[in-house]
């Protein structure tokens, strides 16, 4: 049994697929939960979300080609350098707190698919994160012109500003702890694969006796990132986000500990 | 194995064919339509010539020099001019732009109609002929207006178009056809159902015998078609005293001759006891029943009671009687006029009166006879009635309608100016001709565009109305439900009982069980089976008679065989298309119907593939025996493989019924069975064919998806840029679906999708997902799940405000000098419109925005029409429309908007097997439950959804859709492949297995939020989702205060109109029953008509008080006072409801005092 703490292992990283795979183990389940949760939805990153249109007459509509400027990932290892909109002192947006991209691609000879390769950005590293993600494809004749303005925000407000596809979160894969009930026809282990970390742990034997009070140990997370971050930064900006968090709670609430021992018997006579 | 096709699909979107459609099913939902049009004026049938013939010997003029119009005919016959007129060759063209200066003739396109909101039409023209006495024909070539013409028929330009030319022409490449364009809109005729033509059937219906004394309710009927399509139905009714009444109805008056006196017409049998032995041969003359009757039937009409007995005086006898209905030529002879009503109405499916006769036989030995009634609602005694057909029948009667106003018109001459009637001069006809109406074309338009039928024959329908229909386009799946739609009759839809509405099984592989609304007419309207094929096309059967009578053991029509005491069998007639073409016994008949039965499917001795062969044996009561034989047109008919040689044969409704046909292959009986159905899935409709895997669902959560289906947001069309519909839903994130049947390849519905692939998760987890409301994924939402739009259409035409012949004042455009706009309104004014006065493409309207600028030219002022929609919009398309010939200014323009729909709470979603529901909430993505492998659902639902419910095939389609999804393949759901050895979920549950998945599709699942494994593991998989058109946009109402009625102060109903929602009498009730007085005056007075009013407490009347202006200055007020009392100083103010007051005044006018108590 772990007694040092949290502890991290990585099985897999690999930049190409946007993958990383680790487990953390010596963590509360609400802590590997957590760090889950932020992963997809409060790291932030860069992406579209205003865009001008001078002309566009390809057969999609303005909205829809704006929605899917907005989800082409950006590169966003310098999301740090920049502001949120909200917290800048600029009236709409400014370099600051933003970065603008131009997409100018007309037909003019023969049909052409526009693609995230043709959106320019002002930027140095903030741009599309892959270049062949096609966004509008034109016939001969056709043209779309428009500016985009790209800013910092969490996927909390929306998805396009999530830098993971999907989080894989497991734990107890034998079912040890017996949290879920494994619902079968006529043979368990026919019926139901075996779990990927299932080799990583102990399976229980026949005769061993249930741990009522056993808690989940080891959890393994896999997360695909869309291409707008390293995938080993976007745990470690989770993980910072988290800490920040957490440090601003225990801040808090360290104040109103402090607060409330004052004044105790105020507190008292009031409920 | 089903294929997503996908690099096939795109390959054929970039080089469309440029020889034929993709997708010849497609193709063929509409022929039906197209082919009964073509019937019109194809060579082969040519129906409108031949109706023109049949009305042309009708119309003959007398005219004695303006006199003797009133004498008697016959003494001066030889005095008078007679002028026959009639109509001959009747010439459409395709349609094209009418006054082009140019020497090319500019061809119309549908697209065009479309788009300018005009009609598809072409011009029609005739000849206009008249011979006068024996004197040469004379011919005026006579326009008559242009009649709407079907698209894709061999009068429409698209005729032929491959999916490429088709594009250059503005439409979709598998563009099918079957409909008109009345102004814009595209209307197609309905497929009805009437009875099958020249089939007798025997009818036992109580009303029959109210309709006199001594009748009784036995009846026959039949149904004759004439060469023309036009139709005539005649009945006999029995009587209890042995006589028989022949029953017809003509001009919508109905007639009944006693059946002896057609009898006597028809031949020159001269003796009662000619027609006695006549109508008793071949029957048994020991069995007194019918001798007796027909004993009975002659006595009573012998000469002795004064009636005709021989056929010159029973013909006079009918002509004197019919002279004046059927408005024939004024110099034949009564006996003339009587063959004329057996020509014009008895029987009319036959050409000479011997064949009549013998019919008639039939009928009557039916009528008194001891077989079983039919029923005429099974589909075995219906056809379709086609909607060229119809189309052809209706010009038809146009035509006979002119001809009988020049009549009229010459009629009012003769009585008014008796000397300008002169039929020799060519002028005075002409000019007669010019003063009638001829513009058929009018007519017709107004009956597609209205399905109104305007008609003085009533074309021997029972319905007036609700011809036409819409052909909307939705989406594709109801587009094409449209064409494949057949109903009953709006005339059912108002009986009571509910015997019409069964479905039957005869109906089976011809009508789809499924496919049909629930509700008012639910039965009645119903679909073709996908397979089933409506006859259009004319069959050569001229070689058939002869090869009957040439069987050994089949006399001749004219000797049918006596009765044989010792021979088991029965005589029975064989009738082709209700004619008698000989007898024979039953046991030849059996050889002949297999003999023909083999030519027939192997193409041989000419027998074509359509005939229908029914062979009803003699039972003990049951269906009327015969071998009846039918080549007719709008028969249903479907392929079924011929068991002896492995082809196809096409059987009938009246066939299959006498037939041994097997569903599947363990239902053939050796020996028995001859048939056997290519699929069981043949005998549903297209669209019920595209539910998967319906065969594991309760049957009406199929029928409630055929609705679903049809209302769901898709794709309605791929030239939308083209369209100029009211309203089109699109769905723009539309996909293909993983899980499919393979019909829907073969229908190409990969270029229409419905809906889109959504993964769900069957879990009751936050208590938004009760009573079928479903949670959905605010990640997916974000991602653009289900986001639709909407399309609305405006035509603003200036011109119809104008009185028609005054110049042009107004045009359209935003000038600055002297329009009497301030600059800063200019300014703002032009943030929406252009200097032409119309909106920027691509501008937001919202409510008040300014939409269009008008400039009147005389008076040189601006005026800005506003947009008045509630909703928010954006401007798609404006389109300029001008007349044909381009040269007229822009008075008429169209607007597109389109209408942002993203998904809210409150929409209305669906799956394939009848599970609706609503969005409840947009659930945050990381509270959402999530796999092991990271996999979030987009919808969850509510297990609760499926006990009761039964929708098996929804839990299967999620098997197939998750281990499809998984491995990349489209899964095949078409009903009834799987069964109890090859179940399907072992199936796909060996494929998720192979995936690593759970066999069962179960998988342990996290919650969202604390990140614990559920206790249960949750079924999850991949379920094909329709977005609904129901949108709480298009019904929230809400209301805080807004508009009154003006007349009672109360709030005015109708959510258009931010209107208030009733609080009626149940509500009320509620509320008394609960107590809650304070919240019911709240709602019925104080957020109603409150209102305050002086009163009289001293006479209680609300209505006698006068303000007084005081002039004193030394107080503000008026002095209130009372009328009847005089003074003011019992004036009180009280609150009532202001409709109260309007009451009092009401009472008061009709001197009833209302009056008050304190």
């Amino acid at each position: 049994m772990n007694t040092g703490g949290p502890e991290v292992r990585i099985s897999n990283i690999s930049p190409e697929d946007d993958i990383i795979e680790f487990s953390i183990s010596g963590v509360d389940l609400s802590i590997a939960n957590s760090i889950r949760r932020t992963m997809i939805a409060e790291v932030p990153t860069m992406a579209i979300d205003l865009v001008e249109f001078e002309n566009n007459t390809s057969v999609l509509t303005d909205e829809f080609i704006a929605h899917r400027l907005g989800m082409i990932p950006l590169l966003s290892t310098e999301v740090s350098s920049i502001d949120y909109t909200r917290d800048c002192n600029c009236n709409q947006y400014c370099t600051k707190c933003s970065v603008q991209l131009h997409l100018s691609v007309s037909a003019k000879d023969a049909n052409k698919i526009v693609t995230s390769a043709d959106l320019i950005s002002s930027h140095d590293s903030i741009v599309p994160a892959s270049n062949n993600v096609t966004i509008v494809k034109l016939r001969k004749g056709q043209e779309v012109k428009l500016r985009c303005v790209a800013k910092k925000g969490v996927a909390k407000e929306h998805a396009k500003w999530s830098p993971v596809a999907g989080v894989a979160f497991e734990y107890d894969p034998h079912n040890k702890l017996r949290h879920t009930n494994y619902w079968y026809e006529k043979d368990i282990k026919k019926e139901w694969p075996e779990s990927k970390y299932a080799k990583e742990e102990l399976e229980p034997g026949l005769t061993d006796a249930y741990d009522c009070k056993a808690k989940p140990e080891t959890f393994y997370l896999t997360s695909e990132g869309t291409g707008a971050m390293e995938p080993r930064d976007v745990v470690v900006t989770a993980l910072s986000t988290l800490l920040a968090k957490l440090g601003l709670a225990s801040v808090l609430l360290k104040n109103i500990a402090s607060a409330t021992e004052g004044n105790e018997d105020n507190h008292n006579s009031g409920w | 194995m089903t294929q997503f096709n996908t690099l096939e699909n795109v390959a054929r979107s970039i080089n469309p064919s440029n020889t034929e459609t993709h997708f010849p099913k497609l193709a063929s939902l509409s022929q039906p339509h197209i082919q009964s049009f073509n019937n019109i004026f194809d060579s082969k049938s040519n129906l409108l010539n031949e109706s023109l013939s049949l009305i042309k010997k009708n119309k003959y003029l007398v005219n004695s020099d303006g006199t003797s119009i009133h004498c008697k005919v016959n003494l001066l016959f030889s005095f008078l001019i007679t002028c026959a007129v009639w109509f001959e060759k009747i010439f459409i063209g395709k349609p094209i732009i009418e006054g082009v200066k140019s020497a090319k003739v500019v061809p119309l396109y549908p697209s065009e109609c479309r788009e300018r909101g005009i009609s598809y039409k072409s011009k029609l023209s005739a000849k206009f002929c008249w011979k006068v006495n024996d004197g040469p024909i004379q011919v005026e070539q006579k326009a008559l207006g242009y009649v709407p013409i079907l698209v894709k028929s061999t009068k429409c330009n698209l005729e032929g178009k491959s999916p490429s030319e088709l594009i250059k022409h503005r439409e979709d490449p598998e563009e099918f056809g079957g409909y008109f364009i009345v102004n814009g809109i595209e209307r197609l005729i309905r497929l009805l159902i009437v009875p099958r033509r020249n089939h007798v059937i025997g009818i036992i219906r109580s009303s029959f015998a109210n309709r006199g004394p001594t009748f009784t309710p036995f009846g026959t009927q039949i149904r004759c078609v004439r060469k023309d399509e036009s139709s005539q139905t005649n009945a006999l009714n029995y009587c209890r005293d042995g006589s028989i009444f022949f029953r017809f109805s003509y001009r919508k008056q109905e007639f009944l001759i006693p059946v002896v006196l057609i009898l006597r017409a028809l031949t020159n049998l001269s003796t009662d006891i000619d027609i006695f032995e006549s109508l008793t041969a071949g029957s048994n003359l020991k069995n007194s029943y019918l001798t007796d009757r027909i004993e009975l039937l002659l006595r009573n009409s012998s000469g002795v009671l004064g009636l005709p007995t021989t056929r010159k005086s029973a013909l006079e006898y009918l002509g004197s009687k019919f002279h004046v209905l059927l408005d024939s030529k004024q110099d034949l002879t009564q006996e003339e006029v009587g063959e004329e009503l057996l020509k014009e109405v008895v029987l009319v499916h036959l050409n000479n009166n011997r064949d009549k006769f013998e019919l008639l036989m039939s009928l009557y030995a039916l009528s008194a006879g001891e077989c079983a009634e039919d029923n005429p609602d099974s589909p075995q005694h219906q056809e379709i009635l086609l909607g060229g057909h119809l189309y052809s029948n209706y010009m038809k009667e146009k035509f006979n309608d002119i001809l009988d106003s020049f009549k009229t018109q010459i009629k009012i001459d003769q009585r008014k100016t008796p000397a300008i009637v002169n039929f020799q001069d060519k002028k005075y006809i002409l000019k007669t001709l010019g003063k009638i109406n001829t513009d058929i074309g009018r007519k017709m338009e107004y009956f597609l565009a209205t399905g109104n039928l305007v008609s003085n024959t009533g074309l021997d329908l029972q319905q007036t109305s609700g011809y036409t229909v819409v052909a909307e386009k939705l989406n594709f799946y109801r587009y094409l439900s449209h064409f494949r739609s057949v109903h009953r009759g709006s005339f059912f839809a108002e009986l009571k009982t509910t015997t019409v509405r069964k479905l039957l099984p005869e109906s089976w592989g011809f009508l789809c069980p499924v496919h049909t609304p629930d509700g008012s007419p639910c039965g009645l309207l119903n679909h073709l089976s996908h397979n089933c094929k409506i006859i259009t096309t004319p069959l050569d059967c001229s070689k058939l008679a002869g090869l009957i009578s040439s069987f050994p053991g089949v006399s001749s029509i004219l000797t049918k065989p006596k009765f044989d005491e010792n021979d088991v069998d029965a005589i029975l007639s064989i009738q082709l298309d209700g004619k008698i073409v000989g007898w024979c016994n039953d046991t030849t008949g059996i050889k002949i119907a297999q003999q023909l039965r083999s030519w027939k499917v192997e193409n041989g001795k000419g027998v074509p593939l359509d005939l229908e062969i029914g062979l009803v044996l003699p039972t003990n009561a049951g269906q009327y025996p015969g071998l009846f034989l039918f080549s007719s047109l709008s028969r249903m008919m479907r392929p079924v493989k011929y068991l002896l040689t492995s082809s196809t044969d096409s059987v009938g409704t009246f066939e299959q019924v006498y037939m041994n046909i097997a569903c599947m292959k363990e239902d053939i009986v050796p020996g028995i069975t001859t048939h056997q159905d290519f699929a069981p899935t043949d005998i549903l409709s297209v669209v019920a064919n595209l539910t998967p895997f319906s065969d594991f669902n309760q049957s009406p959560r199929n029928m409630y998806q055929c609705q679903m289906g049809k209302q769901s947001m898709g794709t309605p069309a791929i030239n939308l840029p083209h369209r100029t519909d009211n309203k089109l839903y699109r769905l723009q994130t539309g996909q293909t679906p993983v899980v499919r049947p393979k019909l829907h390849d073969t229908y190409g519905m990969d270029g229409y999708p419905n809906g889109m692939n959504a993964v769900i998760a069957v879990i009751s987890y936050t208590g938004y997902d009760m009573e079928d409301a479903s949670i959905i994924n605010k990640g997916s939402h974000d991602r653009g799940y289900g986001y639709g739009t909407i399309y609305k259409s405006e035509f603003i035409n200036l011109a119809e405000k104008r009185i028609k012949g005054e110049p042009i004042t107004k045009f359209f455009g935003l000038i600055s000098s002297g329009s009497g706009l301030s600059k800063e309104k200019l300014e703002k004014y032009k943030e929406h419109l252009d200097t032409d006065g119309l909106p920027h493409i691509g501008v937001k309207m919202s409510n008040g925005d300014p939409l269009y600028a008008i400039v009147d030219d005389v008076t040189g002022k601006v005026e800005i029409k506003k947009y008045k929609s509630m909703e928010e919009s954006y401007v798609e398309e404006i389109r300029l429309i001008g007349n044909d010939q381009g040269n007229e200014p822009l008075q008429k323009i169209h607007i597109k908007f389109r209408i942002r729909r993203p998904p809210v709470v409150g929409d209305k979603f669906s799956s394939r097997h009848g599970q609706k529901g609503v969005i409840s909430q947009k659930w945050p993505i990381i509270d959402m439950p999530f796999c092991e492998s990271g996999i979030v659902p987009d919808i969850i639902i509510n297990p609760h959804a499926f006990p009761s419910r039964m929708t098996i095939g929804m839990i299967i389609e999620s098997l197939a859709g998750k281990a499809g999804a998984l491995h990349g393949v489209a899964q095949d759901s078409t009903p009834f492949t799987f069964n109890e050895d090859n179940p399907a979920s072992e199936h796909f549950g060996e494929q998720l297995k192979a995936a690593g998945y759970n066999y069962h599709g179960n998988e342990p699942m996290y919650s969202g939020i604390t990140g614990k494994e559920f206790k249960a593991d949750i079924y999850i998989g991949v379920v094909y989702y329709q977005r609904l058109r129901h949108m709480v946009s298009d019904k929230y109402q809400v209301r805080t205060t807004g508009p009154v009625h003006n007349l009672t102060q109360q709030p005015i109903k109708g959510r258009k109109r931010a209107g208030g929602i009733r609080f009626g009498e149940m509500e009320r009730d509620s509320l008394l029953a609960h107590g809650v007085s304070f919240c019911l005056q709240d709602r019925l007075m104080n957020c109603s008509d409150y209102s305050q009013a002086h009163c009289c407490i001293k006479c209680g009347t609300i209505l006698s008080l006068v303000t007084q202006k005081k002039n004193s200055t030394l107080t503000e007020k008026n002095l209130i006072s009372c009328l009847i009392c005089g003074e003011g100083k019992d004036v009180d103010v009280i609150a009532i409801p202001f409709v109260f007051r309007y009451l009092c005044t009401e009472l008061t006018a009709m001197n009833v005092k209302l009056k008050l108590e304190f």
